[in-house]
């Protein structure tokens, strides 16, 4: 590991870094130093680190262009370890931090001489834009191969192969007023909300608050601009309805004023989020905002002018060389040159002077510039070059010089000499690009302003535009249109604006700017060299042209053939220049031109954050019954159902599955098993017109059922398919439980307000969901009665209590309802009591249960005993596409009854009544070991031929151990008349088995030992 | 029998009784003394729940509510009706549905007494067994919640004595505000685990302590 000894390019004074903090960091493997308030990217420079990354496409190599989120080139993977790898950081946006661990993100571990960049060259010729669409398009079926070596070779960075550390989470917010950013407008806007009583939320993505007042040359009130942003930030801490939020961006702007900000809250500590007072705190948090109004002052981006080999390291945007100068204390370079088509460029020149190192000259494509700053540069004797611009630069790894030559730009040509400075960096500025992403993101179209050359945000319901995206781009003139904004939006809120005060500041004058995007070369634009319109996905000039004259004339059309601010750049440094170029070769002006879409997230984010605590057992809600830490206690295997956790098998010892269950059935079929049965849905139905309402709900009749009685009902949708079932008792005269299937009592409930709110108001009936007030215990067996009788006052005697009765009373001295109804077929008792005492009940069951040898069951074997009997599982044995009568349940089906019922109409079409419709029947394979698979298709051919028609398919299948053979319910076309035949079930792996068609009651037809 | 079946479900003699935190592990790091925290969380566990459905536009219905239960039926979203001193609250749900809470071993009382005096169509069911209460305090509770909700808890929206029925987490909850530091869940018994973990690690950065 190489040690550099000092930071070359660091100023002894100045800047808002704290040289009494040094930091150590690594990148690409050296170890160097910076200082508490840099960059990453300001930390390189200050090392004189010219080389960050190789480009996406040609593999060039690239330094650091820009200061902010419009950094192209410094795309950066992080992390000291694997699990806390991070990629798309963007250097400029990294603030430094000790022990930070910092690589390219291509061509890694030599960005500086890797074998990429030898295709790069050759791409250079070979790999021009709409490349990969016409090369690796055909054939089709190639393109997931190519594809995976292209991401490969291009990457920009990788995500971690172990588990992310850290824990991240989401915040709801609602405001009054949103301000994004907190630059001049941002500020002022938030100080006239905050003092106005108005629940401000100030965000701003930078490590501070401040924007330009951080780099400006301008004083406020007399003093440095940064000593009033100091003041301001001061008052607005202390209001209790303003939050300020710094690192945090504005990602998303969606419908309604809700947006999206992404708060990075220790990226700026270390790689892992530290702990805070013993605590985990997390490393970045999503705020979901909710606002009255949003003021967007968002500011702007320098463009910078496009000409030949423009992206070598050394070439910069002139605003990011004052920011590192100013801010950071940092001279990215020693011999400057900048090319400006604007007076506001030239504060990076005088800023550079003011350092001590060369300016060169000031490049300036206006004949005649004359604003204060020019004047400035003048008097300090600074060579300004007119009416030309900056065409090439020479260098490798690093500017030796740039050419210079006076241009037309009318006639878009180079007009005169051409002369070569020796420098080390070349500034450009081609004007200021109001940041216009947010506002885009809802939809609106930016719309073109010709007196600033840009493009400011198109008008958005509850948006308020304050400062340089809305193009006001002095300081005076940011501040009052923060002002105003504030006063806007407080209004829109029905507040009004107090104690709103102007600060003092001296005006700039600055003179016209020329309308200058891409620059002339002597070449003409397919044989210059390559001129860079978006460097993180290496379109130029070339790239645009080609596009336009091959047809693609929508900027739409443009931007996928050549990739122009695709991916996270979003089109921050290049869309505006590639726009121009695409106007310029289709003759037309810009705003003709258009935009593209600008999409979130504006920078890139997380998962961790987009996922928030919505992870591992805090993913979904699991629902648990509250017998559950019984079955946990007892060795049970869990299967979830919807939400809900239900046991599956209760294994002993070392059983297998397939033991445990054949267990569990005999327990049941032999003596007593039970059964947790509380996660079916329950709903308690109450009003005179309840029986009524059942009628016409479910397919079969309710009049006659008496107080004390249970009845199973089908419920069909209205194309008369079952959609779901379940035991309905009659409690009162008006007054019903029902129960649901357990996946489907939230949709059956759903269903049930539906109709009575739409079609029946006029019922008098009430329903709520009483699922979780009670839980149910099903005993069942023919010991059921014995163990129930020695825990309750009940009469459990078969004359007094009926299969299909309920009765009230105690059991294990809990008041409870008991449920004579059977899904096994056996003597069974499903008893309900509150749920807060079923723990005490289920316990006693068994303590007096042990001497049957009381069995706990699970969801298996449920429905092994249920299949046994041939009952069905909605939604296992239906698939929405089964009506009563295909599953043989013509029984449960009242087409007498007085008033009609849901799917009533439906099930007397024809094709509901057709013979050959797949019908519910049961399967026993010849060879009686045999399981068949759950879903295996039913054929009616031994030898297989195509076309092969399908008659069905296998719906549960279990092995049986009472019966001693396997068996299976099926949907079989034409079932009915089929029994007794064979049928076969041909598998994936060759194999044809064979299955006798029977009846789908295997077990006691004659429903003998649940009347017991 | 009759129109409607009644029965109470509190045991006459007492047995064992869980609530649905009983079987809830708490597996962040927490305060031991509640000064300290900035969340205090106390269940308060085995009271009464039952909801009520009825027609806020008849007055028979609105009085016999008040008159069976000692509290207005409050008419709208809003404030709930309490009696603090008999642990009765009235809380508005939807259009027409109600959620009332009594002291533990009260609900069928309560059913009772509104059985007797309403006339028409109503209905009432007891839920107890199937929620429970969490009582929230400290100072960064609302802070906590909005990690929770999209439901707006500034004071400005949610002032002392309001219940809503809203999202939590991925699931739904009562919220109530008690008072100026107090608030109030009530969630369902089978999400309780899942909720009651959410809430834990929501609050585990502010400090949290598990009042018994």
């Amino acid at each position: 590991m190489t040690q550099p000894s000092s930071q070359p390019n660091r100023l002894a004074n100045n800047g808002r870094i704290d040289r009494s903090r040094p930091l150590r960091f690594q990148f690409n493997g050296t170890s160097y130093q910076g200082y508490a308030g840099d960059t990453l990217a300001s930390a390189l420079l200050a090392n004189g680190v010219d080389v960050v990354n190789r480009s996406f496409k040609y593999a060039r190599v690239r330094g650091i262009v820009a200061a902010g989120a419009e950094e192209p080139n410094a795309i950066l993977q992080l992390g000291r370890s694997e699990a806390e790898q991070v990629p798309n950081v963007r250097a400029t946006q990294q603030a430094l931090y000790d022990g930070l661990v910092a690589t390219s993100t291509s061509g890694w571990p030599k960005v500086d001489g890797d074998v990429m960049g030898v295709v790069g060259k050759m791409g250079g010729r070979f790999m021009p834009a709409g490349f990969y669409y016409k090369t690796f398009m055909s054939p089709a079926a190639m393109w997931p191969k190519y594809e995976k070596a292209i991401r490969k070779a291009a990457g920009l960075g990788r995500a971690p192969r172990e588990s992310d550390p850290d824990i991240y989470d989401h915040i709801n917010r609602h405001c009054d007023v949103l301000v994004i950013g907190a630059g001049p407008a941002g500020l002022a806007a938030a100080l006239a909300a905050g003092r106005s009583g108005a629940r401000v939320i100030l965000c701003d993505e930078q490590e501070e608050m401040g924007g330009s007042l951080l780099d400006t040359r301008e004083s406020i009130d007399g003093q440095p601009a940064a000593a009033w942003v100091e003041r301001v930030l001061a008052e607005l801490a202390g209001v209790a309805d303003v939050l300020l939020l710094p690192r945090t961006t504005a990602n998303g702007y969606h419908d309604h004023n809700f947006v999206t900000l992404h708060e990075r809250r220790t990226e700026h500590l270390a790689d892992s989020a530290p702990l805070l007072n013993g605590r985990r705190q997390v490393r970045a948090r999503m705020h979901k905002v909710r606002a009255g109004q949003v003021i967007l002052a968002t500011g702007t981006h320098e463009r910078p002018l496009v000409y030949a080999n423009n992206d070598v390291p050394g070439n910069m945007v002139a605003g990011a060389i004052s920011t590192y100068i100013r801010r950071y204390a940092v001279v990215p370079g020693k011999r400057l040159v900048l090319s400006t088509s604007n007076d506001h460029a030239y504060r990076a020149a005088l800023d550079w002077h003011d350092t001590g190192r060369e300016v060169v000259a000031i490049v300036d494509a206006r004949e005649k510039p004359d604003g204060d700053l020019v004047t400035e540069a003048r008097s300090r004797g600074i060579r300004i070059i007119t009416g030309s611009a900056v065409i090439e630069t020479r260098g490798a790894k690093r500017v030796t010089g740039a050419l210079v030559a006076s241009i037309d730009i009318a006639g878009f040509k180079v007009s005169g000499r051409v002369e070569e400075l020796a420098c080390d960096t070349v500034g450009s500025s081609g004007g200021y690009s109001p940041v216009v992403h947010l506002a885009a993101h809802t939809g609106a179209r930016p719309e073109w302003r010709d007196d600033i050359l840009g493009f400011v945000p198109g008008k958005v319901k509850g948006q308020v535009v304050a400062g340089g995206v809305n193009g006001k781009m002095s300081l005076a003139e940011a501040l009052a249109d923060g002002l105003e904004a504030a006063s806007n939006a407080l209004m829109a809120n029905g507040l009004e604006a107090q104690g709103g005060t102007l600060p003092k500041v001296r005006t700039v004058r600055e003179g016209k700017a020329a309308a200058l995007f891409d620059v002339p070369h002597l070449k003409p634009t397919m044989r210059a060299p390559k001129q860079f319109v978006d460097l993180q996905n290496d379109v130029t000039t070339a790239g645009i042209a080609l596009a336009t004259r091959e047809g693609f004339e929508s900027i739409e059309h443009v931007k996928r053939y050549t990739a122009l601010g695709f991916g996270t750049d979003q089109g921050k440094l290049g869309n505006i220049n590639g726009m121009a170029v695409a106007a310029r070769c289709l003759g037309q002006t810009i705003p003709e031109t258009g935009t593209t879409v600008f999409r979130p997230n504006y920078t890139p984010i997380t998962f961790g954050a987009i996922a928030g605590r919505h992870c591992r057992e805090l993913f979904d809600p699991r629902r648990y019954t509250a017998l559950h830490a019984w079955h946990v206690k007892h060795g049970a295997k869990f299967e979830e159902v919807g939400q809900w956790m239900r046991p599956w098998y209760f294994p002993k010892g070392n059983e297998s599955m397939h033991e445990a269950v054949q267990r569990e059935c005999r327990a049941v079929r032999e003596s007593v098993g039970v059964l947790d049965a509380s996660t079916l849905g329950k709903i308690e139905i109450q009003g005179k017109d309840a029986r009524e309402f059942l009628g016409r709900l479910y397919s079969n009749p309710w009049a006659k059922l008496d107080v004390g009685k249970c009845r199973y009902g089908l419920m069909c949708k209205d194309d008369g398919m079952v959609m779901d079932d379940g035991v309905t008792a009659c409690l009162g005269e008006n007054h019903f439980h029902m129960t649901t299937t357990t996946g489907g009592a939230a949709g059956v409930l759903e269903w049930l307000e539906l109709w009575h709110q739409t079609e029946w108001p006029e019922l008098e009936v009430y329903f709520n969901s009483t699922t979780d007030h009670w839980v149910a215990m099903a005993i069942n067996g023919p010991n059921a009665r014995k163990l129930l009788a020695e825990l309750t006052d009940m009469d459990l005697s078969n004359e007094n209590f009926k299969f299909m009765d309920w009765r009230e009373g105690t059991v294990a001295g809990v008041p409870a309802r008991v449920f004579r109804i059977s899904f096994t077929g056996e003597l069974s008792y499903e008893i309900n009591v509150q749920a807060n005492y079923a723990m005490h009940v289920w316990e006693a069951l068994f303590e007096k249960g042990e001497k049957y040898g009381l069995t706990p069951y699970g969801t298996e074997t449920m429905h092994v005993l249920r299949a046994e009997k041939g009952f069905i599982i909605v939604g296992q044995d239906t698939d929405g596409s089964v009506t009563p009568e295909d599953l043989g349940m013509q029984w449960c089906v009242g087409y007498k009854k007085p008033f009609s019922w849901i799917g009533r109409r439906a099930l007397t079409r024809p094709d509901t009544k057709r013979e050959d419709r797949k019908q519910m029947v049961g399967l026993k394979p010849l060879d009686s070991r045999l399981v068949l698979e759950e879903g295996a298709q039913i054929v009616l051919e031994k030898e297989l031929k195509l076309p092969m028609p399908m008659a069905g398919h296998v719906t549960s299948s279990y092995f049986s151990p009472v019966l001693g053979h396997g068996f299976a319910l099926a949907l079989l076309k034409g079932g009915n008349q089929r029994m007794g035949q064979t049928v076969y079930l041909p598998m994936a792996d060759g194999k044809v088995h064979a299955a006798e068609v029977v009846s789908p009651v295997f077990y006691d037809p004659k429903g003998d030992r649940q009347n017991v | 029998m009759s129109e409607f079946a009644t029965i109470d479900l509190v045991p006459t003699e007492p047995v064992k009784a869980e609530s649905p935190l009983a079987m809830c592990r708490v597996d962040v790091i927490t305060e031991p003394k509640a000064q300290s925290a900035g969340v205090v969380v106390r269940e308060h566990a085995f009271l009464g729940h039952l909801v009520l459905r009825g027609n806020a536009g008849d007055a028979g219905f609105v009085n016999g509510v008040e008159q069976a239960l000692g509290v207005p039926l409050p008419l709208k979203m809003g404030p709930l009706s309490v009696d603090e001193a008999r642990g009765v609250s009235l809380q508005w749900i939807s259009p027409d549905e109600w959620l009332i809470i009594v002291p533990g071993g009260e609900a069928f009382a309560a059913e009772q007494r509104l059985r007797e005096t309403l006339g028409g169509h109503f209905a009432v069911m007891n839920v107890s067994g199937g929620q429970t209460v969490l009582e929230l305090s400290g100072p960064a509770v609302p802070e906590m919640l909005m990690k929770c909700t999209p439901y707006d808890v500034h004071p400005n929206h949610f002032p002392v004595g309001k219940g809503v029925s809203t999202t939590f987490a991925k699931t739904t909850a009562i919220i109530r505000r008690l008072d100026e530091d107090r608030w109030a869940l009530v969630i369902r018994r089978s999400f309780a685990d899942y909720l009651y973990r959410w809430l834990l690690d929501a609050s585990e950065e502010f400090g949290v302590h598990v009042a018994r």
